[in-house]
């Protein structure tokens, strides 16, 4: 067992011994989020309260430390990893939904809040929360908010950044400020605007006041089978260009059925190419009309079948397969890479083409599910990380998708940040004159040089190169600028 | 030339190209009494990065003109030697219709945008006065939601992208032109609301949505203006996807008909909007009248086909001030509407023009005359009620007297450090925006 080092003891003054954890096994639990880097964090401190994260700020700018904000670790992108080590601060103490505002369709919640928990209690006000991110059964509000998360359901009612309307920040001086507003009439800079997604690099998040949304009086969600992942695709761009905006419009193809199916028993046929799952809500006579013509429109695209669910129980069972995917995806092999590119939807068939030629190319089995009504694809690779060169051969599949997203006119990450994993490819969409706008905006938030270092920019003092060969590589092939 | 305020109109001509110092054509950019030195008016982004490198260095403060719709706003210039026109940056860059975004230069006014969306039976869900003149750039840059940002949030909610130029010169951008997007940090936020203080906006990139298949709209009397806020509150608590909720005093509902408006008389009036399918449209509709009805209002509905005709109308009384009163804005929690207009009706009871949009939290009111201390007292009270009082147009004198925005809060500290971030020296739109910004 190692001893304490003077800002453990610090720490642990600050907030009480039960609140720190600092011995090595504990700290492994920490060492990951969601994706295929590690970080070692010194120390991990636990708030209860807005003052202990102030407390904590305070300690670790006295010894220099680095500070990495954490949720529930479900991140995609590595941003919750402590690369430079530090104190990672979890949030998910603080964990109580403060305030629902059924009149004026608001709550006020603390940051480490599980999505899932707040729709539920939106949910018995007559209300919803609508960002819906897979993870939701775990993620946190706290951490949707640093990452601006989607989800199925933001389709139709846009992401996490618009759905708070305030928010208490500490900042990395250490200083408590509210920012927003209940009907942003705040006079001054969107702040909110400049918070939400940020990926905890200005500062801890310590309440939000968020949106909620009513509740539609139908939904009704589709199911249509094809034979080709073209045909669906088609369908996709068929059933936007047609002026219908469906609650949610997914895709799911042959690999994650392969996986899904088996675990979850969702009924997706196993021999079918792709299928896609689309709802439509609102009012009851709406819910019936669109849901006929979007019926019409998936019919078009020669589909094997089209089932439809207005029954909760049955609609829940169709989207276990959807929601479940990423979990399920284990069954085939025992890791997984999963991108996060979005295209203009009408690039949606050719850029789905071109994932699975990569794939194909790099010897790799592709898994996707994704938000298609959106153009957000989360191709996933799937590998074994002990066989040899299958990492490196992952990574540079994955960037060379991300090229792909660029160069059909997208982006490099629709929902899930840009972090650690993504930070060498903004180059491909961003100048440099962009990216120090950018960071005059991050300093504009104080010293924040050391909060959530390494993460979002390409390089960065002591971030260790290293581990980005892959994406040095991809730079090299194609160029530093793509897109810009 | 250290002191700026010297510069004169013959000085600054030798520091740009085709620069316009004809005093009487430099009258149309006046701001609160103040007409700049001389004007430059860009066609392109280059031409603007240019004239900002040169009026940066040489210590000329610029203001970004669009389409002269909101220059009332705010408090008035503590300098301004430039008036920079981008009225000619005014075309659409890209449109994929399939993808449901566009790209658009920031002098395009929001009508000419909507005409060309509508060819593919498109638009962009925003409310603006007078929609003929104001341009996209001025729309982000005043960056609010109009009288349906209930159901269609403001500029920051439909902006994906944006490129601008900051004070130096420098091109620089944010966002991009996919409609879910994470990459870097959400600047296209950031100057959405700036009011021109942070950099220029040069083009924009929204997402769209698809025009409903039917839009209706209902009008019903009220005996009073308290009644018809009643209604509107029941309305929009029991039909939350009614699509709009308004209500205008007698005053009102008259000017409103005089700007085009049809159903309205010179009475109370609750206004009604909403849209979808027809059968849905419809169902709304019917769920929110009988909610008005359930509170005693009895007159009879009044429908029209001039949907949007009459709505910009209404939208347009916002502008409609005599320029020797006072107009103010103030926004809050829908709930708490009722309690603020009985205040606000104490205070100022010569109040008159009252527009009340009851589901978005949002009211309108026109008053003769205010002092600071009426107006510092209202705000103390409706601090409470999480309401936000904004001066919105008045005489420049009394604006020298008063803060128009209001008091900026906690997060003052942030955004004069993200000013300096972006415009060191003070330059654009100086001292008009909010602690003295």
């Amino acid at each position: 067992m190692k001893t304490s080092t003077p800002m453990v003891q610090a720490l642990i003054d600050a907030i009480g011994e039960q609140a720190v954890v600092w011995h090595d096994d504990d700290l492994l639990v920490y060492e990951y989020d969601g994706t295929i880097d590690r970080g070692n964090p010194d120390v991990i401190a636990l708030p209860a309260n807005t003052d202990d994260v102030v407390n904590l700020i305070k300690v670790a700018n006295k010894y220099d430390a680095p500070v990495t904000p954490r949720g529930a670790g479900t991140g995609l992108s590595g941003g919750a990893l402590a690369v430079k080590g530090g104190v990672i601060i979890g949030m998910n103490r603080m964990r109580n939904i403060l305030n629902v505002d059924a009149e004026n369709k608001t709550a006020l919640v603390q940051p480490g809040v599980v999505n899932l928990d707040l729709g539920a209690e939106a949910e018995r006000h007559g209300l919803a929360y609508a960002p819906d991110p897979s993870s939701q059964r775990a993620c946190t509000i706290g951490g949707n908010v640093a990452e601006n998360a989607g989800g199925p359901h933001t389709l139709a009612w846009g992401t996490t950044t618009n759905h708070v309307l305030a928010l208490e920040l500490v900042t990395a001086d250490g200083e408590v400020q509210w920012i927003g507003h209940e009907t942003r009439d705040e006079p001054g800079y969107d702040l909110v605007g400049c918070v939400v997604g940020s990926e905890g690099t200005v500062g801890i998040v310590t309440q939000v006041l968020v949106r909620l949304v009513p509740r539609p009086t139908a939904v009704r969600t589709m199911l249509a089978v094809y034979d080709s992942v073209r045909q669906a695709s088609n369908a996709v761009s068929a059933v936007v260009a047609s002026g219908i905006v469906p609650a949610a419009l997914e895709m799911i193809d042959k690999m994650t059925i392969a996986a899904v199916e088996p675990v979850l028993n969702t009924g997706f046929p196993l021999d079918a190419e792709a299928v896609l799952l689309v709802e439509v809500d609102g009012p009851e006579s709406q819910v019936e009309a669109e849901g006929a013509r979007v019926e019409g429109i998936l019919n078009r695209f020669e589909p094997r079948e089209v089932r439809s669910a207005t029954d909760p129980e049955e609609r829940e069972h169709l989207w276990a397969g959807r929601k479940g995917a990423i979990g399920a995806l284990g069954q085939i092999m025992p890791n997984y890479y999963l991108l996060d590119g979005v295209v203009p939807r009408t690039k949606l068939p050719d850029v789905l083409d071109g994932v699975y030629e990569i794939a194909e190319r790099y010897r790799l089995p592709v898994a996707n599910m994704f938000h298609a009504g959106d153009g957000n694809l989360h191709p996933c690779l799937l590998f074994d990380e002990l066989e040899p060169g299958a990492t490196e051969r992952v990574l540079d599949a994955g960037g060379e998708i991300m090229r792909l997203c660029v160069e059909a006119g997208g982006a490099i990450t629709g929902e899930h940040g840009v972090g650690l994993e993504k930070r060498d490819y903004l180059p491909w969409i961003f100048t440099e004159a962009d990216m120090d706008t950018m960071k005059s905006l991050r300093a504009a938030f104080g010293p924040t040089e050391n909060f959530n270092p390494c993460k979002i920019f390409p390089k960065g003092h002591g971030c260790g190169e290293a581990g980005h060969q892959h994406a040095q590589h991809q730079i090299a092939k194609f160029g530093p600028k793509a897109f810009v | 030339m250290a002191d700026a305020e010297a510069a004169s109109a013959s000085e600054i001509e030798t520091l740009f190209d085709d620069v316009d110092t004809d005093t009487a054509r430099l009258q149309r950019y006046e701001v609160d009494g103040r007409t700049p030195r001389a004007a430059i008016k860009a066609d392109t982004s280059g031409e603007i990065e240019h004239a900002q490198a040169q009026a940066t260095s040489q210590n000329v403060a610029v203001i970004p003109i669009g389409g002269r719709t909101m220059l009332d706003l705010g408090m008035p210039p503590s300098r301004y030697d430039l008036a920079l026109d981008l009225t000619g940056l005014n075309r659409v860059v890209e449109y994929e219709p399939d993808d449901f975004t566009i790209t658009v230069e920031a002098g395009m006014t929001l009508a000419d945008l909507q005409r060309h969306l509508a060819v593919n039976g498109q638009f962009l869900p925003l409310d603006h006065p007078r929609f003929e003149r104001a341009t996209l750039g001025g729309i982000c840059a005043v960056g609010r939601g109009g009288l349906r940002r209930n159901s269609f949030g403001g500029p920051r909610d439909w902006l994906i992208g944006m490129r601008m130029v900051k004070a130096d010169g420098t091109p620089f951008k944010g966002g991009g032109r996919v409609v879910k997007n994470v990459s870097g940090y959400d600047l296209p936020k950031l100057f959405a609301g700036s009011l021109g203080t942070l950099g220029i906006i040069v083009e924009l990139t929204f997402k769209l949505r698809p025009q409903p298949a039917s839009d209706q709209i209902v009008a019903v009397n009220a005996p009073s203006l308290e009644a018809a806020m009643a209604a509107a509150h029941a309305a929009a608590q029991a039909a939350p996807f009614l699509n709009g909720c308004v209500v205008l005093s007698p005053d009102a509902a008259a000017d409103a008909r005089g700007l085009g408006a049809k159903i309205l008389h010179d009475q109370p009036s609750l206004l009604l909007r909403a849209n979808g399918l027809e059968s849905a449209a419809s169902e709304v509709l019917s769920q929110a009248l009988n909610a008005v009805r359930q509170t005693g209002l009895d007159g009879p509905e009044r429908t029209t086909s001039a949907i949007v005709e009459t709505w910009q109308a209404v939208a347009d009384l916002e502008l409609q001030t005599d320029s020797r009163h006072v107009r103010l804005r103030v926004g809050l929690p829908p709930a708490n509407l009722g309690t603020a207009q009985r205040i606000l009706s104490q205070q100022l009871p010569d109040a008159s023009s009252w527009i009340v949009a009851a589901d978005s939290g949002l009211m309108f009111l026109e008053v003769a005359s205010i002092d600071a201390e009426t107006i510092d007292a209202l705000r103390r009270q409706l601090g409470p009620l999480q309401g936000r009082l904004t001066v919105e147009t008045a005489p420049t004198e009394l604006k020298q007297t008063i803060n128009v925005w209001g008091p900026a809060g906690r997060g003052a500290r942030l955004m004069h450090n993200i000013k300096r971030e972006f415009d060191p020296q003070s330059l654009l739109n100086p001292g008009r925006y909010v602690d003295g910004i």
